[in-house]
């Protein structure tokens, strides 16, 4: 496949991962539409090398991510720890990163989930975004974005 | 039976723990592909129960999925056990590496434990009563 991922490739991933494992009864889906307020409180990323270069992240409010970490963890929300929340965010990007790259150019590799637990706008330079889905889980935001990188194999933007 | 399940999510194993246990199964975790191969060699010397099971995901540190199911192909006295991959690594090309190492399945996540419950009954591991 050498097209790049869409809105669309995002939010049939997002559903196959809710369903999977955050909604398995299907009473909290994550509804493709922004929430009230955007929030990248907590950000979970992988990054993709080989012949397409970028990054899949992950992020959400606090306490989306908070609420992801009891439903995967299977434990209350106010029982939730940083750890937890390491955990779950990293896999989560890490299950829906490797995804994302089955639809990539071949061959490519998935690293390891990074998490970040701080606001993160602009932390990722000399990228463009291929696509992104905003959504609304338990009205807290969580957004998926593929971000293309624009640097050279030295890490130097193109010109 | 005793099932290995090897990931380094620890919210992972627990969802993979809670399927296999409720078929019976008893399970130990291990957290990446060197954790898990030196619980095996301590099983080994001690001549204690070896796991016939392993469920095995792909990307994790010190080593990876891919490298422990070598190094238990390696080991001739690991020959009977069954590996399962349960990864996000969903490539045909991987998928065929895998196999090709000895993986005897192969689970793409997301899964829902009807998935893992029916490969399980294809390797004809499930317990008896137990239908996929």
């Amino acid at each position: 496949m050498t097209a790049n991922p869409t809105e669309d490739d995002l939010r049939v991933i997002a559903e196959q991962v809710w369903s999977s494992y955050l909604d398995t009864d299907g009473a909290s889906p994550l509804l493709p539409f922004p929430a009230q307020q955007r929030r990248d409180d907590v950000s979970a990323s992988v990054s993709v090398t080989g012949a397409w270069r970028g990054h899949v992240v992950v992020s959400c409010s606090d306490t989306a991510s908070r609420n992801a970490a009891a439903a995967l963890l299977g434990i209350e929300h106010e029982d939730v720890t940083d750890d937890d929340v390491t955990d779950a965010l990293g896999e989560l990007a890490n299950i829906i990163g490797g995804n994302v790259k089955s639809l990539l150019p071949e061959p490519c590799a998935l690293s390891l989930p990074h998490v970040l637990m701080e606001k993160t706008a602009g932390r990722y330079p000399s990228v463009t975004e291929v696509c992104s889905l905003n959504g609304t889980w338990l009205d807290e935001s969580v957004t998926v974005s593929v971000l293309e990188s624009t640097a050279d194999f030295a890490g130097v933007s193109a010109p | 039976m005793l099932t290995m399940v090897i990931d380094d999510s620890r919210a992972m194993r627990l969802i993979l723990k809670r399927i296999v246990a409720q078929l019976g199964f008893e399970v130990v975790e291990a957290a990446n592909g060197k954790e898990a191969m030196d619980y095996l060699t301590s099983t080994l010397e001690s001549g204690t129960e070896a796991p016939g099971l392993a469920l095995v995901d792909w990307n994790m540190p010190e080593m990876n999925g891919l490298e422990f199911v070598t190094a238990v192909r390696a080991e001739p006295r690991l020959r009977s056990m069954t590996l399962m991959m349960v990864t996000t690594e969903s490539e045909q090309s991987q998928i065929v590496r895998a196999l090709a190492a000895g993986a005897h399945e192969y689970v793409i996540k997301p899964f829902t434990p009807d998935a893992i419950i029916d490969k399980l009954a294809l390797l004809g591991l499930l317990p008896n009563g137990v239908a996929a």
